[in-house]
Parts: C-alpha cells; structure tokens; sequence
C-alpha cells in the first residue's frame, strides 16, 4: 500500500510540473464542451430548395408557398433548364429541387392526378431521409387541401406525438451527454497512454524494477493521480453542460458520481493497458487512437443507434465503455432514472476496468520478470 | 538531392524493423474500416415499441398489426395500462410507446376521428425523429385507407397530387455509402499526422535529429526525406482502404481513381505538414500526443463535416470550418465517390485544399530550423 | 595554422549567461581539452561551434568559417558526436555506416573504403548485421566516433565521447583520438573526467561559462609553482582535515580518495616536518607524509575556487 502512495505522489509531481498537459487536461475539454455543444446540432432546418416550377399557375406557385412556409426549406434558386440543376446538384448548393410539371394547374382543377418530382441529393444520407419525410408531409397535406373527399379534414386516426425526457426533441440535450462521455474518454485514455511506455523508452523503468514493487501497484498507484485529474475535468465538462446548455439533472448525483468514476479507471485502465502493450511512444499513440478515437464516436451509440447495426457489430459493441456510461448517464440525467433502470450497465463498466487493469498488470509482470 | 535517398531508405528500414507499428499502419486502417463501415447506419429499424391496449378490439389489433408487420418496429408488448410503459422506456427496453385509448374501436365504426399517443424517448433525439416519423407515416397511411373504405360504393377518388421522389447520388439512401469516404479520410488524418509529429519529435529526444542537423543536408532535403516515407504510408493505406470499401463494402466509386489518388496526395500535404508543425512546437512525444490529439484531431472529427453538417452549425462558427483541411477533403472524397464529378466541379476544393497544404508546410519548415536561436 | 578561432563567444538564455566572453585557439593537429563540471558551458560551447546553436554575441572561425555567419558551410568541415552517441538503434552496424556515408556524398568506391576503416578502427567486423541496440558501450562509442569521421573531415568534435562507458574502452578510445591527431586531424573534446585531459595537448577549465585556466597540463600545473602539495596518510582523514585547516601555514585542505592534500601556502614548502610533529602531537597517527606533483584535480579544484 505504501508503495503504491509512493508510486502515485511520484506520478502526480511529474503531471503538476509539466503544465502545459495539466492545463490542456483540466480546462480544454470543458472549452470543447462549450463549442462542440454550441456548434453541432442534427436538426435540420433551412434547406436549400431549388424550384424548377414549369407551370406557373396559382397552384403551383400556392406548392411552393407551403414549403417555404413549412419553416424547412428556404428557397435558394429558381431553375429554368436541367441542367442548372445538375451544376447545383453537383456543387451542394441545393439539397433538394421541387420539379412542378406544366399543366399541374389544370389537373387540379379538373381533379385528375398529376405527379410532381422531388430529387433529393443522396450526398448526405442521414439529412435526406428528413428531407424527404419533410417534403412528402408537405405534398401530402397540399394534396389533402385539394382533395377533401378523400382525406376528410380531420383525419380518422392520426398520431398525438408525446416525447419524453427531451419534449422539443432539442438535439442539444441528446448530444451533450454523448460529447460528454467522448470527450472524458479521449482525455482520459490520451493522458495515460503513455505513462508506462515513456519509462521504458527513457530507461528510468530499469529503476522502478530494482525496488520490491509488484506490477499490480505499480499500475493501480499510476492510475490514482490520472484519476483525480480526469474527474476534475469531467465534472468541469459537466458543469459546462448543465450550466451552458441546460442539461438538466432529474437522478441522483451521486449515482452520476458513482457512474464517472467506474467509467473514467475503466478509460484510464485502457491507456495504461496500451502503455504496457506498446513498446515505442507513437505505437502507444496509435493503438490508444485506434482503440478508442473513431470506436467511441461511432460505436457507442452517441450517433448511431446500435440496435440498427448488424448482430456481430452489436457484440463488439460491449467492448466500449462509452456504450454503458451513456445509458447510465441519459438514464441519471434525463430520465432521472433509479439503479435499477441501469445496475446492469454499471456492473459492466465495473467489469470493464477490472478487466483492463488486470491485463495491464499481467502484461507488465510479465515483462518485468 | 541524392542525398535524400538515405534519409528515405533509413525512414523505411526502422518503420518496417518497428513490426508493432508497422502492422498498426498497414492493417488497422482496414480493420477500423470494416468494423465502421458497419457501424454508420443511420437507417433507424426495428425500434423497440410497446403497445398499449386499452381496448382490445378488433380494431386496436388490427392497427397493432401494422405495426407488428412494419421493418421498422418490434413489437416487444402488449400492456392494458398506460402505466405499464414507464418501466420500458426508462429502462430503455422500448424507444416508444403506443396508446391506445379504451373505446378506440367504438369510435372508429362510427366514423369518429380520434387520435392515438405515441410517446417516445427524447434522449436520442435523431433516431426519436426518424422513428416519430414513421409513426406517423403508417399511422397517416393506414388512416387514409380506412377513409377510402369507408366511402360509399361508386364514388370515385380522383385528383390529388402525387410525389415523385428521385434520390441523386445515392438512390438506396445508403448512408454508408456517405460515411465510408469519411471515415477514410479521418483514418488518414489519425495515422499520417502521429507518424510525421511523434517521429520527429521522438529523433528530438533520442538525439538523433541534432545528429542530422550538424550534417551539411538542406533543411529541405531533412523534411522530404522524413514525410516522403510518410507520405509513402499514407498512399498505401489509400490503396488498402479503398481496396475494402471498393471490395466488400461495394461503395460506389463514380469518378476516376487517378483523381482520388491525386488530391488523396494533396491532402498528405496537410496531415503531413500538420504533424511537423506540431513537432516544431513539442520538445517531448507527450506533448506532441496531446497538441496533435486535442487541437487538432478533435475539433477536426466534429467540425470538418464528418458527421455534423456544416450548414447546420451557427453563422458564427461556420467561417472557422474553412480553416480546416478535412472540410475540403472530405467535400472532394465524397463527390467523388457519389457524384462521379471531376476537377471542373471541385476545382475551388481542390485549391483550397492545396493552398492549405502549401501554407501548412512552409510554416512547419520555416520553424524547423537547423540551428536553434 | 590555427583550426578554431574563438573571440568573445557569449550565449545567454534570458537572464543566465551559458557561456561568457570564451576567447581560444585550437592549433591544426591539436587535441584540445574541454575541462568543467556539469552545467559548466561546455556543450553550449560546441554546439555554437558546430553551428547547431545562434551565439548570442562573439565571433569563432572553424576551418577558417565564420560560425554566425555560415553555419552550414562549418558543418562541411566538420564531424561531431554527441553525448547520446546518435545511432539509429533499430540500424545495424552496416545501415548506420551506410547511412552516415550516404548522406555525407561519399561516393560508392570511397564509402567503401571508409567502411573497412571505420570497421577495422572500431573492431567490429563480424559484427555488420548486429543491430546497433544490441552493441555493449564500448562498441557504440567507437561505432559512433567512426560514423562522425566517415566523411575524413578535418575538424572532429567530441562532447564526452566517455561517458558510461568501460575504463578499458576508454582507454582505447583515447588512443584511437592520438592516432586521428597524428594524421592532422584536429580534434575538440569535453570530458569531466580529469585524468582523461592528460591525454590532451591543450586543456581548458571552464567555469561557470568562463575561461578559467588555459594552458598544456604543465602549465596548468603551475599555478602550483611555489605551493607545495603535501599527501598526507593518517588513521582518521576527517580529523587531519580539522586539525591542518587550524594551523596557519596551510592554505586549503581536501580529502583524497582515503588521504588528505594540503596545500601549503607560498614559499612554505619546509614547513612540513613542523606539521607531522604537530599532528602527532594531537594525537593523530600520521602514517605517512610527503610533497607530491600536483594532479589535474587539485589543479582543477584550485581554478575553480579562485574563479568562483
């Protein structure tokens, strides 16, 4: 035990004096918070439309009304030939074209269909899928207008939406936590990915081993100051949120500690495991990158659902430990969920740390004998 | 300039001795690519929802049924209460819940309109978008059909608009198709910018690079001769990258290789140029870890328009995103693939991009000086 | 012919002054000595002769080129290896000599040649293909010493070539430098190992950035000219020390390995069988007591104290 506080006032001296990663791992990652909060949201509104309108009639001109009006789309150009539509296609400056075809007027009136094409730029996906419902809501209520018919005005059954948790569906309150959980990660694996594997290029690990010092306390004894430094910095983060952004706090703050806590030795455990792995500094930095830079932004389910993605994607999947700690915190902080909604979750961040740090122990004692 | 050859052939000799990192250059780009191509769907199917049941009619199954029969819903059950949905959505076993009042069945034989509640899980608000919007969709759909059978025999529905919806580029909305060019590009960014920053400043510490500059090499030649083994790298991992995507993701590759491959060697300018920048400001491999990480590999996955469009972020910030090569690269890369468009269209990225790259290195060389003041 | 020509040279970082006004020359041919402590000045000082660091004011001619003003047209003329004898560890033997040949222009024939040299110099044949990692300390530091010299330049300098490394190795190594004098090459070394600047023409003292003394081992001996040095051997060498600082005819005492020097002060070289008496009387066994010729130590330790 005494070892293991020698091992950790060592390591906290050496952070403290070199100051420029104390002050880069205490205070960016809640500048980022407060850019990345500000700068990124996935609602998607002012849609560049471009109107290739070929009939020029009152109902025409009314179709392209109810979209500007709609509050999505902004008209950006007027089209007269393909292809204009095509240069703006190809240069993003439109993201969808509304192509009303001559004598839609004229149908109208005399209540005989017409079809009018939407082209979506398929460039982004993910924002054309909106478009596109956008687009259709618009043309099927247009449609209804003139149709009463068919669609009465009040229509049979339709849908009363209900959002809970986040009722604007502000994607703000959805993607803080995620940046949360990815910013504490990266600081958290970066700071320690080479504390182990610095010692070894230097050749001061030669002394470490001199002294009666098992591997196990060596490693728990260097995670104890990185410990203290990330959760400083991630209560900042969150600080940042809650007071910036109006992240709200429905559970219990301590739970949210609790969960943290298991989240960030679990990511400090990481960084040690790759220092221990690695024999050269940039081997550290690539493995850490690798293992945790484009993972935890794509496999956490912070942006991409993970019940969408195919079975054996969903196993690698327990692997992150950003997964379970956004379950944990949404769950904590938007739901104001119990233990018992997210026990599970915390077990695994528990097991995912146990496990690290083990492996890093091992893989050290066995380089030291 | 003969020179220079050893510097390269020296480069190359320790990065394949190195086999650890050597392995991580060559194959992780691949492996991260195949495990991410996977990974971007942002096709929101078999959503989790809960029904419930207030009035256990013919019609309330009838209505469940379609939502039992759509791809985009699972069905996990069937409560009577209201109250019984709490625990699935906090417990996150359900993204969304549907309500459906007692005497839901009554009213509809006698042509009352009414509506049902769909609630659904705020927390992750892009997909609660999605999914609320297929809700509706079916919901809005199976109502129209109920109106039309209701309509007395011999009256005719005529008229109404229809829409025609064509998608460019992309025709399946595949959105990996979208993310893989992406994720190439940041894989680049990742790898190229480490090697070129952490190589350099770990000759600082060991000494050797004060070896090399008391020689009488140009400071040029001591740059090409260590980003041109980089740059090297970096053009491999386009060809294996490419190679998977191509392969076994099938992306659609629309316009020309050679195109790829030049700007792909324009935009090693920059992550090459990054890297010896930042070397030029650490004295230790930590620091060189941490600047390149936080200052720039960070702001670049969030703010280059890798996953978050730019069009959506505010006024104020958007003029920032200029600064940032990856913006054009991935501008470019996805044109590319997509669009199948040539240097006519993307020439101002292509310039941008370059300019940038020009403008990186010339300050990197100029702060890398043999002689220290 | 003089091979380096220092004028004032002076470094400062912000406040501290590394190096303060050096004036010296360095004959063709010569080895030249560069003595200090650590922190002295001493690396500050080649580094700004081989043109890696901007003096801060001063002038120095190496091979007759200006270092300020055409820092790269010295490095032609010069080779340097440096405390971390710079190899490239994942390297063997045979790349880091190919490498350093390479990147010097020698041509295919000539490198050749100066690889059986460096080889041959450095013993190391049969060794080509061991990884430069692999090699014991003495191997590198010829290993090194020969990838600076590949290139036959005419001016060499040397920052503690001998650090950590085998008494015998060093040994070697310094009659590997008395061969390359022999053949005109001029070379500069620093060392803190005192007993190593008797193998130099010339030393330098240098402290706290300052000249301190400069002069061939002899005359830096001098400054013991009329100042005996006196070994004493006694049962307790603490205690001798205490009761020789009391008695007036002594200047300075210090502990030598388990004996104590006394430096007596001017003109009192008779004085010492008063002094035996003396500590004998006090008790003190005095095993033995004799003047001896004054070492580089006690040279060293002396300029040091009057400069500080």
């Amino acid at each position: 035990m005494r070892k293991m506080t020698a091992v950790a006032r060592k390591e906290f001296r050496q952070i403290w004096r070199d100051t420029r990663t104390l002050m880069t791992l205490l205070f960016l990652p809640a500048f980022f918070l407060l850019l990345y909060g500000y700068a990124l949201n996935f609602d998607i509104r002012h849609v560049r439309l471009g109107v290739d309108d070929r009939d020029h009639t009152a109902e025409s001109r009314a179709l392209v009304s109810a979209f500007v009006n709609s509050g999505y789309f902004d008209l950006a150009a007027t089209i007269d030939d393909p292809a204009t539509t095509k240069r703006l296609m190809d240069r993003n400056e439109v993201r969808a074209v509304l192509v009303i075809p001559s004598g839609m007027g004229r149908a109208i009136q005399t209540a005989r269909p017409v079809a009018v094409q939407v082209l979506l730029n398929g460039d982004n996906a993910n924002t054309a899928t909106t478009v596109m419902g956008y687009a259709l809501t618009i043309i099927r209520s247009e449609s209804a207008r003139h149709q009463p018919a068919a669609a009465p005005a009040v229509p049979l059954v339709s849908v009363e939406p209900r959002v809970w948790y986040n009722p604007s569906l502000r994607s703000t309150l959805f993607l803080v936590p995620g940046l949360i959980a990815y910013i504490s990660m990266i600081t958290a694996v970066v700071s320690t990915a080479l504390s182990i594997v610095r010692e070894k290029e230097r050749g001061t690990m030669e002394q470490v081993r001199m002294a009666p010092l098992d591997a196990a306390s060596f490693v728990v004894g260097k995670t104890i100051p990185y410990f203290a430094v990330s959760l400083v910095s991630a209560l900042g983060i969150i600080v940042v949120a809650m007071a910036l952004f109006g992240m709200p706090m429905r559970g219990s703050w301590l739970l949210l500690l609790l969960a943290l806590s298991l989240f960030l030795i679990g990511a400090l455990g990481l960084g040690l495991l790759v220092s221990s792995v690695a024999d050269t500094q940039q081997v550290a930095f690539q493995l850490a990158m690798l293992a945790s830079f484009l993972p935890t932004l794509m496999l956490s389910g912070f942006i991409f659902p993970i019940s969408s993605m195919p079975r054996f994607l969903q196993l690698v999947t327990y692997a992150v430990p950003a997964r379970y700690f956004l379950i944990a915190l949404r769950a904590i902080v938007l739901k104001g969920a119990g233990l018992d909604a997210f026990w599970v979750d915390l077990v695994a961040l528990l097991a995912f740390a146990i496990v690290v740090l083990t492996l890093a122990s091992v893989r050290l004692r066995r380089q030291w004998v | 300039m003969r020179r220079v050859r050893f510097l390269i052939w020296k480069e190359l000799i320790e990065l394949k001795e190195d086999r650890r990192l050597f392995g991580i250059v060559i194959l992780a780009p691949i492996f991260q690519l195949f495990m991410l191509g996977y990974a971007a769907t942002t096709d929101v199917r078999d959503v989790p929802i809960v029904v419930a049941d207030a009035d256990r009619s013919a019609a309330s199954r009838d209505l469940i049924a379609r939502f039992e029969a759509s791809p985009n819903f699972t069905v996990v059950n069937i409560v009577t209460t209201t109250g019984d949905i709490d625990p699935y959505l906090e417990r996150g076993r359900a993204w969304m819940a549907l309500a459906i009042p007692a005497g839901y069945g009554g009213r509809l034989e006698r042509g009352r309109p009414q509506t049902v509640q769909v609630v659904a899980d705020g927390s992750d608000a892009n997909s609660t978008n999605v999914a609320l919007g297929y809700a509706t969709s079916l919901v809005a759909g199976y109502a129209q059909q109920l109106a039309v059978a209701r309509l007395p025999p011999g009256v005719v529905v005529r008229g109404g608009i229809d829409a025609r919806v064509r998608v460019w580029f992309n025709p399946r909305l595949e959105s990996r198709d979208f993310m893989l060019p992406g994720v190439l590009a940041l894989l680049l960014l990742v790898i190229t910018t480490n090697l070129s920053s952490m190589g350099i400043v770990r000759e600082k510490e060991l000494g050797t690079l004060e070896q090399l500059n008391v020689t009488p090499l140009g400071r040029w030649e001591l740059v090409v001769g260590k980003l041109l083994p980089y740059a090297l790298v970096g053009l491999v991992d386009v060809c294996l990258v490419l190679g998977v995507a191509l392969l076994w993701f099938q992306v659609p590759l629309r316009g020309s290789v050679w195109l790829l491959f030049a700007m792909a060697a324009i935009y090693l300018l920059t992550t090459l140029g990054l890297g010896l920048f930042v070397s030029t400001i650490s004295s230790t491999q930590q620091q060189a870890m941490m600047t390149t990480t936080f200052f720039f590999l960070m702001p670049m996955i969030y703010l280059s328009g890798f996953i978050f469009p730019i069009e959506n972020m505010p006024a104020v910030i958007q003029p920032f995103t200029y600064l940032i090569p990856l913006r054009y690269f991935l501008v470019i890369l996805r044109s590319i693939f997509l669009k199948g468009v040539g240097l006519d269209t993307l020439w101002p990225q292509a310039a941008a991009l370059a300019g940038w790259g020009l403008a990186i290195l010339a300050l990197a060389i100029a702060r890398s000086r043999k002689r220290s003041a | 012919m003089t091979a380096i020509a220092v004028r004032d040279l002076t470094k400062r970082f912000g406040d501290f002054v590394a190096v303060d006004r050096l004036t010296f020359d360095v004959a063709q041919g010569e080895v030249f000595g560069f003595l200090g402590s650590n922190g002295a000045g001493k690396s500050t000082t080649i580094r700004m002769l081989c043109g890696l660091l901007e003096p801060t004011s001063g002038a120095a001619t190496v091979g007759g080129v200006d270092v300020s003003r055409d820092p790269e047209g010295v490095k032609r003329r010069i080779g340097y290896m440096s405390q971390r004898f710079s190899l490239y560890e994942r390297l063997t033997v045979d790349q880091n000599i190919r490498f350093f040949g390479g990147i010097y222009g020698l041509a295919r024939v000539r490198l050749e040649a100066r690889r059986r040299f460096v080889l041959d110099m450095a013993g190391l044949h049969g060794r080509e293909h061991m990884r430069a990692a692999e090699l014991a300390g003495g191997w590198r530091q010829r290993l090194a010493l020969g990838c600076a010299i590949l290139h036959e330049p005419p001016i060499v300098f040397l920052d503690e070539p001998t650090g950590g490394v085998d008494p015998l190795s060093r040994r070697e190594f310094w009659a590997l430098i008395a061969q390359l004098s022999a053949s005109g090459v001029t070379v500069l070394v620093t060392t803190h190992y005192l007993d190593e600047a008797e193998h130099c023409h010339r030393v330098a003292i240098i402290h706290d950035g300052r000249l301190a003394a400069l002069g061939t081992t002899d005359e830096l001996k001098g400054v013991f000219a009329n100042r005996a040095i006196v070994e004493v051997q006694a049962a307790n060498p603490v205690e001798t020390m205490r009761l020789l600082d009391q008695m007036p005819e002594i200047e300075k005492t210090s502990i030598f390995g388990t004996s104590v020097h006394a430096v007596l002060k001017a003109d009192r070289q008779d004085a010492t069988p008063v002094l035996k008496r003396r500590l004998e009387s006090a008790g003190m066994a005095v095993t033995s007591m004799a003047p001896v010729q004054p070492s580089l130590e006690d040279v060293f330790l002396d300029v040091v104290e009057r400069a500080g």
